[in-house]
């Protein structure tokens, strides 16, 4: 129980009991409060407190798209302010977001996505209206977020902490190239990726699109276990094993606009699926396909998070 | 396509067909246009016998309409009105017949369904820029240009699930990437998902993707007739048609099943135009002349690619060759 909870976000709120209607009419049932005011928050009933502390905690950025149209650039592929590579990089890392209104809940699903047991501090004069989206986004990981499952990942990358390779993977993350940091070259992967290689140049880096399209390149399309066709905004995420796969997805534009749909290929065959998709309660997905080396679908809406469950 | 009369192509101008002072059109002349250039396609006396060559009552029948350069130019709702009545006069319901377009913005603007017989179909694949949803899953042309993560461009959904004739009426213009846009590039930009990817940047891939796509099966075989729209053309930043200066009056309309000896004709016509305005050919691929400021005829953001026709025809779609193609010219 307690390794679940670590695998959540959660509210850090610094208000006094005099806010728990607020809360209670957003919807939020858990909340990490200073030390100093867990007692009072102890006393309140329908709202469970736990301390929680900030102190040491790394400070992410708020999760959001970057349309940029009016900036002249060699792509108008948006720019997705994304977390998850510090969050792949520091596994065990303490994490806070400050955000408030529907942002916060891009902030849940992306920590929710990433399994990353994230706080996300509210200011404590928001009211209910501005709750409301992260308490929805929390009480929908409730309902999904049990048994987590082991990352999937297509390559190994050789992290050595360096600003120059936290950046190529942050634009792998963003491109749904799925790795895992190993130390070395790891036998269950064909490909490793380590930046000073004469394969991948730290000249290179300096343009970490450049080194995230060369990885793409090795890898090979057909070999990626997650494709995303029709939206630039959506970060995949796949844990689990070849039998049963939980794929994460998050609409980093969920904000201000939902997905219209996505088309989706999963590499292997799963003839069973199961959605669960926040704020879309009955959404199915559509023109689901088990192909010989892969299986199709399309998640006809994406507001924020949803999570597929595949299996044999 | 190239159907069943390669290399040929009717002509049908009409000086009244369009007020060049108030942009008004004449639909009874247009109606008498449409008659007169499908007949001489065809060689039928009738009207109808010359339609039920390429349409049968139990057809469901798609209007490939262009709203791209909406709402200055587009498939004149006069002209989709006309075709529209004639497959309703070989018998086809009129609920079974659609005008479609990718763009749901674009398509509204036009306002076509005050024009069309009560109970045809007005449908947009793209309800919302972007979406999906209107394509089909399964039938799609995988390519990537420049690394881009989304490779697929997927069929129009009502094309591969519904319709099993199209009519397509392209518009008469210029294309700042593509040279021109006729019914080649109607064809195979109008009818699938993601492909302005082609022409993110100067050099384009256009010479090849626009004939890919329309050989691409089911729409190649779908497509059976193409009336180009020349009543209103514009010569210079088109798709588009914000600079009223490039916009011009050809007043007429092209038929045929071949949409590359189409297409070339309509490369002579506004090649003809461009020079009478003293603009450089639509063949030119000068860095000189490129630039953001294309409100200069000289200007362009693109190297042109005129020669997508020419590939097209190397692809089977039609015949290419000037000195094989036959070309009818009616004056009404």
């Amino acid at each position: 129980m307690l390794l679940l909870l670590a695998a959540l976000p959660g509210l850090f709120w610094e208000g006094g009991v005099n806010t728990a209607p607020a809360l209670r009419e957003a919807g939020i049932k858990q909340i990490q409060v200073p030390a100093a005011r867990l007692a009072e928050w102890k006393a309140v009933s329908g709202i469970s407190a736990e301390a929680g502390n900030l102190q040491g905690a790394v400070k992410l950025l708020i999760p959001t798209v970057n349309y940029r149209m009016d900036q002249a650039s060699a792509s108008r592929t948006p720019w997705l302010v994304s977390n998850g590579w510090k969050f792949l990089r520091n596994p065990k890392g303490r994490f806070y977001y400050e955000v408030t209104g529907k942002p916060s809940a891009i902030a849940a699903a992306e920590a929710l996505c990433f399994g990353a047991a994230a706080l996300i501090k509210v200011d404590a004069t928001t009211d209910a209206a501005g709750l409301q989206p992260l308490a929805e986004i929390l009480e929908f990981s409730s309902g999904v977020h049990q048994d987590p499952l082991p990352p999937m990942a297509d390559f190994g990358f050789v992290d050595d902490g360096s600003p120059a390779a936290g950046e190529v993977m942050n634009m792998l993350v963003r491109t749904n190239l799925l790795f895992e940091i190993v130390a070395r070259p790891d036998p269950r992967f064909k490909l490793t990726v380590k930046l000073g290689t004469k394969e991948y140049p730290l000249t290179e880096a300096k343009n970490p699109g450049v080194v995230a399209q060369a990885v793409r390149g090795n890898l090979t399309d057909e070999k990626r276990s997650v494709r995303i066709y029709g939206s630039p905004v959506v970060v995949a995420r796949l844990t689990g094993s070849a039998g049963r796969v939980r794929l994460h997805l998050v609409n980093y534009s969920g904000a201000t606009r939902n997905v219209d749909g996505i088309r989706v290929r999963v590499l292997g065959q799963y003839p069973k699926h199961q959605l669960a998709a926040a704020g879309s309660a009955g959404l199915e997905l559509a023109d689901y396909s088990v192909e010989p080396d892969a299986t199709e679908f399309t998640l006809t809406q994406l507001k924020t998070y949803a999570v597929i469950d595949l299996s044999r | 396509m190239p159907g069943p009369y390669p290399g040929q192509v009717v002509r049908v101008h009409s000086e009244g067909s369009i007020d060049s002072a108030s942009d008004q059109v004449n639909r009874q002349l247009v109606k008498q246009m449409l008659a007169a250039g499908i007949k001489a396609l065809t060689g039928d006396a009738r009207t109808e016998d010359a339609w039920a060559r390429f349409i049968s009552p139990g057809d469901v029948v798609g209007i490939k309409v262009n709203c791209s350069g909406a709402p200055k130019i587009r498939s004149s709702p006069e002209v989709v009105a006309g075709i529209a009545e004639n497959l309703v006069a070989v018998g086809v319901p009129a609920k079974q017949i659609y005008v479609y377009e990718r763009f749901d913005n674009q398509l509204q603007s036009v306002g076509y369904p005050k024009y069309l017989p009560e109970g045809v179909n007005v449908q947009a694949a793209e309800a919302s820029r972007r979406s999906i949803l209107g394509y089909d899953p399964r039938t799609y042309v995988e390519t990537s240009f420049f690394g881009e993560e989304d490779t697929r461009s997927n069929l129009v959904r009502l094309v591969s699930e519904t319709l099993t004739k199209i009519v397509n009426v392209p518009n008469t213009k210029e294309h700042q990437a593509a040279g021109i846009t006729g019914c080649l590039k109607n064809i195979a930009y109008g009818n699938f998902s993601n492909v302005d990817r082609s022409h993110r940047f100067e050099k384009t891939n256009t010479l090849s993707f626009i004939g890919e796509l329309a050989a691409t099966e089911p729409v190649r075989s779908r497509v059976v007739l193409n009336i180009m729209d020349g009543l209103r053309g514009v010569w210079h930043a088109g798709p588009f048609s914000e600079h009223a200066r490039f916009r011009f009056y050809p007043k007429q309309l092209m038929f045929g099943t071949d949409p590359v000896a189409m297409d070339h004709k309509l490369i002579d016509l506004i090649e003809e135009k461009r020079k009478a305005e003293g603009a450089v050919t639509l063949w030119d691929r000068s860095p000189k002349h490129l630039g953001k400021d294309n409100t200069d005829p000289n200007i362009n953001h693109y190297i042109r690619e005129p020669g997508h026709v020419e590939y097209a025809s190397k692809l089977g779609l039609g015949i290419y060759d000037a000195a094989k193609i036959n070309l009818k010219v009616i004056e009404l």
